[in-house]
């Protein structure tokens, strides 16, 4: 970096100068895994090029496999994209101080992956050139209309949600003039950090993080209904909703520990992403690993005991059957592993938790894949799955599945190198006013101390 | 009120499979390469499914024509985006192909998978272009097809009946499969007028619709063999 | 036609590429087929015509837009087949245009075989066969010149036979599916002709391996009996099937009855035990009608074993249960059921004479009917007459004809009765001497190489052969060896007749016309041999003194015109009325002209006569004795010159069936049988019908066996495995498919498909060359083949 630039990076504040510092310096390895995952991604552009001019037939999709990875991918997608927004809004919510170093890392998560996710049924359709078909055709008894509606609304509310507490970062970068003047006056809208703007600031914050929470429900919920309302074995459901929903928290808990992890060697931020993170996050894992079981358990005893023969089918195609090894695969991923690494105080550090995160991202796609295909293959019409139905996705869906992940990933990394990854001014407030403030709350909970005590004091 | 509908009786089907090639060469359906045909992308809208129980020599067969079972309360409509897939007056059951964003939706919420989809552009043989039927539009790309009831013979129909100004006659409109069918298995016709065959047939004590307990209230019937 | 896969890609690629704008197309997400046809309504017309994709002869109608043939649908006023039809006849419509039919006569460049050609004008052509014919008849030698058919009943096969007779050469070979039966029905009756059953007015149908639903000479007949059934239960039909693999026609019968391979007369002959045992055979028939059935002496005063001692001494039930592998009661309930019936008849399978004792088979399955008196009455065998339509005339033969009918005819059956395989005895003859015997050979409907059994043989005849053409419109196996094709034009193109098969009672002289208009360049083969004869002058030309087909056909006419019966095909109405006319003596015209009866003729489809007069003597027996006869002479004879002390029936038993010749080499049993969507013996399946050529099986495009679950996992060989079949004589490649209904130890071999690249499966090269001693017919149930995994 030019010494302009680094003098005028020296004369800031410690947070500042560590936190801004990803976006004035980059390493070689940045590059050179930047251009790495590029390739990825052109690669996975080249196959959609060959989908969109001949057709679906490049994929390895057939009657009755007529959904695949891209919706499994997109299930996934959006999935984890509950990581951020919903995750921080709870916590804000909850005023868990010990959100303030994680809460924006997460919200670009959210942001960027939901895109992802998007586009994931679009490269599915075997129109794509018809999409608007959705607005001019609209037909709104099909749930998948309302998984167009509320994916778009949340994604403009996730990307309010990420970009009105960043403003004053976003200011303070533009007074810093480490970077691109002009960009961060615009972004930063004017803002100066009057007390008024910033109690401005903090109530719309509020606002945003009660009015999210819905949303973010109702798009995973939505999206679990795409399935239940047909009356496919096991898709059939009511307990989809809350199900795919808490699947989503999960898989988004395990995507934060991964990035804070990276993050935490690559920007060397460990102070800030501390132990204690780490713990409470491994926590949070733990739980979610408790109910992914229990839903799982309920959703699977509750088919077999009913014993209705095509749902039987599809029962014994995962459990026993041509799926019986993702299967057992997914429960190690997304419950053995997870629970017995975060049920030990000593596995909730990094390396423990990046583990499990990881488990855990790798079950829960396998999730997506065991919803969706043995269904698929297994027609409720017992004369129909006389014919032996298969599923191998062609190189087509792999690289596009490749690309997907490797754009995302590329994303993330670019705005590192735009966007303070931790947010400056909330660690800010963080020291200066909430640990008094808290004290004081806490000071609250207990029980007042009894005035001669405080007599004697004097 | 008029409700096209099917009767097809099991016990005079002989699974000759007539029916079938007849419907593929009525509504110019599509047929593919070994290959894709062997990946499950072959197209039929009309099958006759069978199955066999037992060993030899205690073996047993079942044949089932399958057309569209043109529900009266058809899931496929339910979920489709852009209702490229509807429900018409008369109970037909259509697909819109200029309008079909080929999400397939449709296709998975059908419980009788009767919806074949077009994975690759449908191509034949220059010279077997000459054997297409003008009647009925050749599907494109990335679209949702299936078993319409020969709508379009309803329409030459109907036409001819107003230029004449008189009403339809059974035998006017007849699908490819009934007319084809050499054991006069499958019938058809307004479920809802006494004067055509299925009224009554629907009501025989043999009839049943398949998995009647979904509610989709299919409009094709099946008679069930005699033992 | 010649299925040949890749051909049929590339032509779809062609297609494809059009203007090699097509990749843009895509990306237009347009169907190129849309923008090009442009779906303008059309000038729509619809004909009547015949299906000849089969023997079975059904009622067609055309439906042509703008000159183009987009659908074939049934013809509601034939008698038999009622308006229906079976996915065969439907899929006609891409057997016209096929990609790989040939359009032009073409003259071969390269080598034999190689497969170059140039394309000629149809008048070359011609001039080309004319000198040709003219050289053999001018040197003398006319014999020498050879035509071999294949299925071509009615006026083509007329028309060739009288053509060769007046050229002067013995040597026509039609095929004319010999399959023992006429022969079976000539011993007993002394009529020598396939039995009709009335399955319309059968309470019973009892079928000895015969797969009514599936290939039989008439499906569509057995389909409208079974299906058109009144609704009531009472009425209904049963149908029971007896056969040794669990056909479509065993799974939708009633009943299925699994026997043994080739024990088919066994079970017959058990049935009669109990028939004779329980006296409810009808004795009243036997007792006025038949000879043969009690103990008789010769007039050396030799005593001879009657029908009765036969059965009753050697058919047992037990030990035909033992020999067939049925249950007692079943055995004893089917007797029953048969004796009860007043309507049943027992239907002789084509297979049953492909036996090791098919003729004696044959005569114990058909005994059945002759026990029970279904003879020439309603529900059982009835002896139609073919329609009488004018004979071609007769006309003097000159010096050259007369020489050249001296000579004996190559193919010649040494065995006693029938005429064995004329095809085989053919090549077999074609091959001996020093020179050879044929200097041209002309195929029609007939693709040797591969369908004949003895495709090697062929192979070698052909190879001596100076000159050889076909009349095939797609280039088949034996016309890419042929020296010049002349295509003849397709069934929907030409003008021909169509009577239906024996196996339907009732005389149908169906009409083929041209539903569309033949390429240019392309010649009717009817019109060539015309033409030929024509050229040719001399007696070949008197003898066919027509200006072309329809002329023909019309001077053939002229005999229905006359007979005073029968009528134009009309509906269920005009049918009945007519018959109940006939029954009472009336007839009325139809037409009074013969110009306007022609039309109606050709407008309706064809002429029938549903009359059956029962009461006529000559309808049972048409035997010296006057009866009909349970021990025929001849066969006495026959057996007796066999040297190998064989009784009738009796042999039967002692005759077991064939084992395999090393059960470790060689341990399944083949089974071949006729795939009902197979159109003709070498002619690859049409698309629609290939995409899923079985309904039992789920397969695709590619040949295929069916193997018994239990016996495949013995064998280790998993659903769906490409094996090569092998047997002692020959091998193929097909998939293999496990299939609960194929009995333990056996493979069921469909036959006539191809590969996608064009190559044979073709079960039926691999039969080990037995053959009935009696009948020279091929047995196809004795070989022995194994599996092995490529
Ligand atoms: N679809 C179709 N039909 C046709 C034709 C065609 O090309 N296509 N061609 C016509 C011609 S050329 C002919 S010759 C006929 C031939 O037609 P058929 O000979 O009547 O029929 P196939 O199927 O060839 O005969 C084999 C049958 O015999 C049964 N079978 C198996 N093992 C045994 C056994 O050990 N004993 C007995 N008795 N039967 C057994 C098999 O199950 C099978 O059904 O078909 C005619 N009909
Ligand atoms: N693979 C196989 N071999 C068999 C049999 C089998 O089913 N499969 N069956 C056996 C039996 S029972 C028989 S009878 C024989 C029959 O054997 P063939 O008499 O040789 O009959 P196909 O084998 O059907 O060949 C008929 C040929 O006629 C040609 N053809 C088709 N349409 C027309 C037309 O309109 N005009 C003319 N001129 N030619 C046309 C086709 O190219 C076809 O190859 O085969 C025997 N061998
Ligand atoms: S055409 Fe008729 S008999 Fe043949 S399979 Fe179809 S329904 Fe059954
Ligand atoms: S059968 Fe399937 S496709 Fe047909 S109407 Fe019912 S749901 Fe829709
Ligand atoms: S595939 Fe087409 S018809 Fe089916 S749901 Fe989607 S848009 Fe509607
Ligand atoms: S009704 Fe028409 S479209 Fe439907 S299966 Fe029959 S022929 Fe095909
Ligand atoms: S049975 Fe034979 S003649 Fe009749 S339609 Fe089928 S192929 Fe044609
Ligand atoms: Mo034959």
């Amino acid at each position: 970096m030019r010494e302009a630039t680094a003098a005028k990076l020296a004369q800031l504040p410690p947070d500042e100068q560590r936190l801004l510092r990803p976006l004035v310096h980059t390493t070689s390895r940045f590059y050179i895994t930047a251009g790495l995952l590029g390739a990825v991604v052109l690669w996975g552009l080249f196959a959609y090029s060959l989908q969109y001019r001949f057709g679906l037939g490049r994929t390895g999709l057939n009657r009755p496999e007529y959904w695949g990875i891209y919706i499994i991918d997109f299930v996934f997608f959006i999935g984890i994209s509950h990581a951020g927004t919903l995750i921080s809004a709870i916590l804000r919510v909850s005023k868990a101080e010990w959100r303030r170093a994680i809460t924006r890392s997460a919200e670009f998560i959210t942001v960027l992956v939901l895109g992802f996710g998007a586009i994931n049924p679009i490269v599915d359709l075997g129109r794509p050139d018809r999409l608007l078909n959705v607005v001019f055709h609209a037909h709104l008894r099909s749930p998948l209309l309302w998984d167009v509606l509320s994916i778009s609304v949340y994604l403009t509310a996730s990307t309010i949600y990420l970009y009105i507490p960043m403003i004053p970062d976003l200011a303070i970068i533009r007074d810093s003039g480490i970077k691109a003047p002009w960009l961060y006056r615009f972004l930063a809208a004017g803002y100066r950090d009057t007390p008024e703007q910033r109690a401005r600031l903090e109530r719309i914050i509020g606002v945003l993080a009660i009015a999210v929470i819905p949303v973010a429900v109702s798009v995973h919920t939505i999206i679990g209904w795409i399935f239940a309302m047909t009356l496919r074995p096991m898709w059939h459901s009511t307990i989809f909703g809350p199900y795919f929903v808490m699947g989503a928290i999960y898989s988004g808990i395990a995507a934060i520990l991964i990035a804070m992890v990276i993050l935490r060697r690559a920007y060397n931020l460990g102070n800030y992403f501390k132990p204690v993170h780490f713990d409470y996050m491994g926590r949070l894992l733990l739980l979610f690993s408790l109910l992914w079981f229990y839903f799982t358990f309920a959703e699977y005893l509750t088919a077999f005991y009913g014993k209705e023969p095509a749902e039987m089918r599809t029962f014994w195609a995962k459990i026993a059957g041509p799926f019986a090894v993702p299967f057992w695969t997914m429960v190690a991923c997304c419950f053995f592993i997870p629970l017995s690494l975060m049920a030990r105080r000593s596995m909730r550090t990094p390396k423990g938790t990046l583990i499990a995160g990881i488990a855990v991202v790798i079950g829960m796609w396998l999730e997506r894949f065991i919803i969706v295909v043995p269904t698929s293959v297994n027609p409720r019409w017992e004369m129909e799955s006389l014919g032996h139905y298969h599923y191998f996705p062609s190189w087509v869906e792999l690289s596009i599945l490749a690309g997907t992940f490797a754009g995302f990933v590329l994303l993330y990394m670019v705005a590192t190198k735009f966007f303070p990854i931790v947010s400056i001014w909330e660690i800010k407030e963080g020291r200066e006013v909430s640990v008094k403030e808290v004290a004081e709350r806490v000071g609250g909970y207990l029980p007042a101390l009894a005035p001669e005590h405080a007599e004697q004091r004097g | 009120m008029t409700r096209w509908g099917m009767v097809i009786d099991l016990d005079r089907c002989t699974g000759c499979g007539a029916c079938e090639v007849a419907c593929k060469s009525e509504n110019n359906v599509a047929t593919v390469t070994p290959d894709q045909a062997d990946m499950g992308r072959a197209f039929s809208w009309m099958r006759v499914m069978t199955q066999v129980t037992g060993d030899f020599p205690n073996t047993t067969m079942r044949f089932m024509p399958r057309p569209c079972m043109h529900c009266d309360n058809p899931p496929c409509v339910q979920v489709c985006p852009v209702s490229a897939t509807y429900i018409n007056p008369e109970g037909i059951v259509g697909q819109i192909y200029p309008r079909c964003i080929g999400c397939r939706y449709c296709a998975n919420a059908c419980p009788y998978t009767v919806k074949y989809f077009n994975w690759l552009v449908p191509q034949w043989p220059a010279s077997e272009r000459a054997h297409l039927n003008p009647d009925v539009s050749v599907r494109p790309k990335g679209v949702i097809e299936k078993c319409t009831f020969c709508h379009h013979r309803l329409q030459k129909a109907r036409e001819q009946a107003r230029i004449e100004n008189r009403e339809l006659r059974e035998s006017e409109y007849q699908p490819a499969c009934a007319e084809v069918c050499p054991t006069e298995a499958i019938v058809f016709g307004d479920l809802e007028n006494p004067r055509h065959r299925v009224q009554q047939l629907k009501s025989d004590p043999r009839a049943m619709r398949v998995m009647e307990n979904l509610g989709t209230e299919p409009k094709v019937y099946y008679l069930v063999p005699r033992a | 036609m010649t299925q040949n896969r890749r051909q049929f890609l590339l032509a779809a690629g062609a297609t494809a590429m059009a203007a090699s704008a097509c990749q843009l197309k895509d990306y237009q997400w347009s169907s190129p087929q849309e923008q090009e046809l442009g779906w303008a309504p059309g000038i729509e017309e619809r004909k009547h015509s015949v299906c000849l994709v089969c023997p079975g002869r059904c009622g067609i109608q055309g439906r042509t837009v703008d000159g183009n043939l987009v659908a074939i649908i049934g013809n509601a006023l034939h008698p038999m087949s009622q308006g229906g039809l079976c996915p065969r006849g439907v899929g006609g419509v891409q057997a016209l245009y096929h990609p790989q039919r040939i359009s032009a006569p073409v003259l071969r460049v390269g080598a034999r075989g190689a497969g170059q050609w140039r394309a000629i004008s149809a008048q070359d052509a011609l001039a080309m066969l004319v000198d040709r014919l003219q050289g053999l008849r001018k040197a003398k030698r006319p014999e020498r010149l050879a035509v071999v058919a294949g299925y071509c009943a009615g006026t083509m096969n007329d028309l060739w036979r009288q053509f060769l007779t007046a050229y002067g050469s013995p040597n026509y070979v039609s095929d004319a599916y010999p399959d023992g039966l006429d022969t079976v029905m000539e011993l007993m009756h002394g009529i020598p002709r396939h039995p009709g059953y009335d399955l319309d007015n059968a309470r019973l149908v009892v079928s000895f391996g015969a797969p009514l639903f599936e290939a039989w000479w008439s499906p569509v007949q057995a389909y409208v009996a079974f299906g058109r059934a009144p609704a009531d239960a009472t009425a209904r039909h049963r149908f029971v099937q007896i056969d040794t693999r669990f056909s479509r026609t065993a799974a939708r019968a009633q009943e299925w009855v699994g026997v043994a391979p080739g024990t088919h007369g066994v079970l017959a002959l058990g049935l009669a035990y109990i028939l004779v045992k329980e006296q409810t055979y009808n004795a009243a028939f036997v007792a006025r009608h038949v000879t043969g059935f009690e103990d008789w002496t010769d007039r050396s005063g030799k005593p001879h074993d009657g029908y009765r001692s036969l059965v009753l001494r050697n058919f047992r039930t037990e030990e035909v249960s033992a020999l067939t592998g049925v249950p007692v009661e079943r055995i004893v309930a089917l007797a029953r059921a048969f004796a009860a019936e007043p309507g049943a008849v027992a239907v002789c399978g084509t297979d049953v004479l492909h036996g090791e004792d098919g003729l004696l088979s044959g005569l114990a399955v058909h005994s059945l009917n002759i026990l029970m008196g279904n003879i020439a009455r309603p529900g059982g065998v009835l002896f139609g007459d073919d329609a009488p339509v004018a004979p071609l005339p007769k006309t003097p033969l000159d010096g050259a004809a007369q020489a050249g009918q001296r000579h004996r005819p190559l193919a010649a059956s040494s065995a006693p009765f029938g005429v064995g395989d004329p095809a085989r005895q053919f090549a077999t003859a074609a091959v001996e001497g020093t020179a050879s015997p044929v200097e041209a050979l002309l195929l029609y409907y007939s693709n040797p190489l591969a369908s004949a059994q003895n495709p090697d043989e062929w192979l070698r005849a052909l190879e001596r052969i100076p000159f050889i053409a076909s009349f095939s419109p797609f280039l088949d196996e034996t016309a890419r060896y042929a020296d010049l094709v002349i295509p003849d034009v397709m069934p929907y193109e030409r003008w021909q007749d169509a009577p239906t098969p024996p196996s339907y009672p009732y005389p149908v002289w169906g009409v083929v016309q041209p539903l569309v208009k033949a390429p240019a360049k392309t010649m009717p083969t009817g019109e060539v041999v015309l033409s030929l004869a024509r050229s040719l002058g001399g007696s070949v030309a008197k003898s066919l003194p027509f200006d072309d087909i329809p002329t023909l056909l019309k001077a053939r006419a002229r005999g229905l015109f006359t007979t005073r019966r029968g009528m134009t095909l009309g509906d269920e109405f005009e049918r009945t009325h007519y018959r109940q006319m006939e029954e009472r003596g009336w007839w009325l015209p139809e037409e009074t002209d013969f110009e306007a009866f022609w039309k109606d003729l050709v407008d309706r489809g064809g002429w029938t006569d549903l009359l059956f007069e029962g009461t006529d003597p000559a309808r049972l027996a048409r035997t010296a004795s006057g009866r009909i006869e349970l021990m025929p002479d001849a066969l006495l004879r026959a057996l007796k010159d066999e040297g190998k002390g064989r009784e009738p029936y009796a042999a039967l038993r002692a005759g077991g069936v064939s084992q395999s010749p090393s059960t470790h080499d060689y341990p399944l049993r083949l089974i071949p049988y006729r795939a009902s969507t197979l159109a003709s013996g070498s002619l690859g399946l049409e698309a629609w019908l290939a995409e899923q050529p079985s309904l039992t099986i789920d397969v695709h495009w590619i040949p295929w066996v069916e193997v018994n679950p239990a016996t495949a996992s013995q064998l280790g060989l998993d659903d769906g495995t490409m094996v090569r079949v092998v047997s002692p004589r020959g091998r193929y490649q097909a998939r293999l498919r496990h299939f609960p209904g194929t009995a333990p130890g056996q493979v069921n071999a469909p036959y006539g498909l191809k590969h996608p690249d064009g190559s044979l499966a073709n079960p039926y090269r691999l039969l080990d060359g037995t053959t009935d001693p009696l009948t020279g017919l091929a047995v196809w149930h004795s070989t022995f083949v194994r599996l092995e995994p490529v």
